[in-house]
């Protein structure tokens, strides 16, 4: 456990994007022109994630996620600042990278796509070159986590969004990679199907003890996977800790639920270390008289619409 | 790099392409049509040059000529640039980069599938069909063996222009017209639509240092025994014009692939 899975120190990525105009003339202007702006899409991040890790990798679209994803993955080399993953340094050895993590991009398959599935995991052995003996032990653990019976002699092409996204994660995790990267791997299922696939991540992390690096836009992902969150922002680093500290790491909230005289509910969002909150259910008591209360705790959901709203900083 | 690895591509290819196997057919329709406006375009030339014999070729030469180009092409034609634009415009290409294999091999050999496929549904029922209609116009002997080896340096340095290009369109997000010029530079420098004998005398002498003639016009010739393939020492040079190109284009494709690769930025996410 000492040694990290992912290291990565001051690590700044910058791109160059053309300085664009408006209309056909300005269209011919962009022919020739040489006006490039730099955009920082990740600006001086560093972190360390240790092995076995689930770790939820979060932060508003465009925020620079899949920017960090393809430098630890190797396809992006970083414009300055270090970065280790396994050991290795991943864009200067793609290759040998790729033999030790494995990925699933929600919307896109890496799956042979007219070919059964269980011909693209055959595939897959040969490619990764697993031994015969892990490959067989592999499968059967799978067996043990999720039915594999109706899905292993289906082409792709015929799977429902869930199977195919269930072939996906059995797929990345099949040559026992260190690190599985999961960019929102429940995006577009259903309600029974997320649970399914949350439960086969947290079975395959728990017994193969890989490290998870999981981007995804449901909090019901990161409250039932992650212990730790790692928030970004403008591709800065807001927040890395565990997801109990996230409720009160940005003020002690709580919503405060009042039913009035006219029975209609009001809803207050309430900083309990600025607020009073029987200083609120006073206050209306006496103009409007309550009938009932309820205090709930803030969701995760919550806290991180509140961040990305950038409410607090 | 293991074998293990290229053979389970070339496998999963060929079960890939059989799934489509009706696309194989479709081809061979469309070749028919293609070859009859062909058929009658060069009765109308032989007809108005008034002589049997132009640039050294009879019509039966010429026709048997660019039917076997018609189904070379059908069996060597890459979808390379394509594929690959299309997956960096969707940002699959980066499933394909972090494969524990060079892009460029893992590219390669999982075509490879597809063209066995296509060399036994298209190119041989079409080159039975010339065996048969020309009794015996074509040799058979060494020089099928020696047409084999041809063909497999024709796929390596069609697979290296292929490469070549699809990198350029990493810089310039815009496909259709370099591929355009592409195939169009290639089908006519090649031989594939036109005999390279019918070329000017000059013409002639440039093309034949050019690599397209490498992908249609050698093998072709090699095939039928001209351009002194008909011994081992001639299909020999050949080979060595194709292997020359093939290195010249695998060096230049790997540089220029490695210098690019690195300003990728993949779309999507």
């Amino acid at each position: 456990m000492s040694e990290a899975a992912i290291l990565m120190k001051d690590l700044c990525k910058d791109f160059k994007v053309l300085n664009r105009h408006e209309g056909l003339k300005g269209s011919i202007r962009d022919l020739f022109s040489r006006d490039y702006k730099t955009i920082s899409a990740v600006k001086d991040v560093s972190l360390t994630i240790n092995k076995g890790e689930i770790i939820g990798y979060l932060g508003p679209n465009g925020a620079g996620k899949s920017t960090t994803i393809k430098m630890m993955t190797g396809v992006l080399e970083p414009t300055s600042g270090e970065i280790i993953v396994n050991g290795n340094i991943p864009y200067k050895d793609r290759t040998r990278n790729s033999e030790r993590i494995g990925v699933v991009f929600g919307q896109r398959s890496q799956l042979w796509w007219s070919l059964p599935l269980i011909e693209s995991f055959n595939l897959l052995r040969d490619i990764y070159m697993v031994k015969q003996k892990d490959y067989e032990d592999m499968l059967e653990l799978y067996r043990s986590l999720v039915d594999l019976e109706p899905i292993i002699k289906k082409p792709v092409r015929q799977m429902s969004l869930g199977q195919r996204t269930l072939s996906d994660i059995l797929a990345a995790f099949l040559h026992n990679p260190d690190i599985v990267f999961l960019d929102e791997p429940t995006i577009g299922l259903d309600v029974s199907m997320k649970a399914k696939i949350r439960d086969l991540i947290a079975g395959l992390n728990k017994t193969k003890n890989t490290t998870v690096i999981l981007t995804t836009h449901d909090m019901g992902d990161v409250d039932a996977l992650c212990r730790r969150i790692i928030i970004i922002d403008k591709g800065q680093k807001i927040y890395d800790n565990d997801i109990d500290h996230l409720k009160s790491y940005f003020g002690s909230y709580r919503t405060l639920k009042l039913r009035l005289a006219d029975d209609t509910w009001e809803e207050h969002l309430i900083d309990e270390s600025k607020e009073d909150i029987m200083q609120i259910i006073l206050e209306k008591q006496k103009l409007s008289g309550v009938k009932d209360i309820q205090l709930q705790e803030i969701s995760t959901e919550e806290v991180i619409k509140k961040i990305y709203e950038g409410g607090v900083a | 790099m293991s074998p293990k690895k290229l053979i389970a591509l070339t496998k999963a290819g060929i079960e890939e392409s059989l799934q489509f196997r009706l696309g194989a057919f479709v081809t061979l329709f469309a070749n028919i049509i293609y070859l009859v406006l062909v058929y009658f375009l060069w009765k109308a030339i032989y007809a108005s040059s008034g002589t049997d014999v132009v640039n050294g070729m009879t019509f039966e030469d010429t026709m048997i000529y660019l039917i076997l180009a018609t189904a070379l092409f059908n069996f060597l034609e890459m979808y390379v640039v394509w594929d690959m634009s299309r997956n960096i415009q969707s940002g699959k290409i980066i499933l394909d980069l972090l494969k524990p294999m060079e892009y460029k091999a893992y590219t390669f050999w999982s075509y490879s599938g597809n063209h066995v496929v296509l060399f036994f549904l298209t190119f041989i029922p079409t080159f039975i069909i010339v065996m048969f209609v020309t009794h015996g116009a074509i040799p058979m002997g060494i020089n099928l063996v020696y047409f084999i080896v041809s063909v497999i340096l024709a796929l390596v340095v069609n697979f290296h222009i292929e490469m070549l290009v699809a990198t350029l369109c990493l810089y310039t997000e815009s496909t259709w017209g370099i591929n355009i010029v592409k195939e169009t530079i290639v089908l006519l420098l090649s031989g594939a639509s036109i005999p390279l004998a019918f070329f000017p005398e000059a013409a002639r002498k440039v093309v034949g240092m050019m690599p397209f003639r490498a992908v249609y016009d050698v093998p072709l010739n090699v095939l039928l025994g001209k351009g002194g393939a008909d011994t081992l020492s001639g299909a020999a040079s050949l080979w060595g014009f194709q292997a020359v190109w093939a290195v010249i284009l695998i060096a230049a494709s790997t540089l220029f692939w490695n210098v690019s690769v690195r300003k990728i930025t993949v779309n999507g996410g």
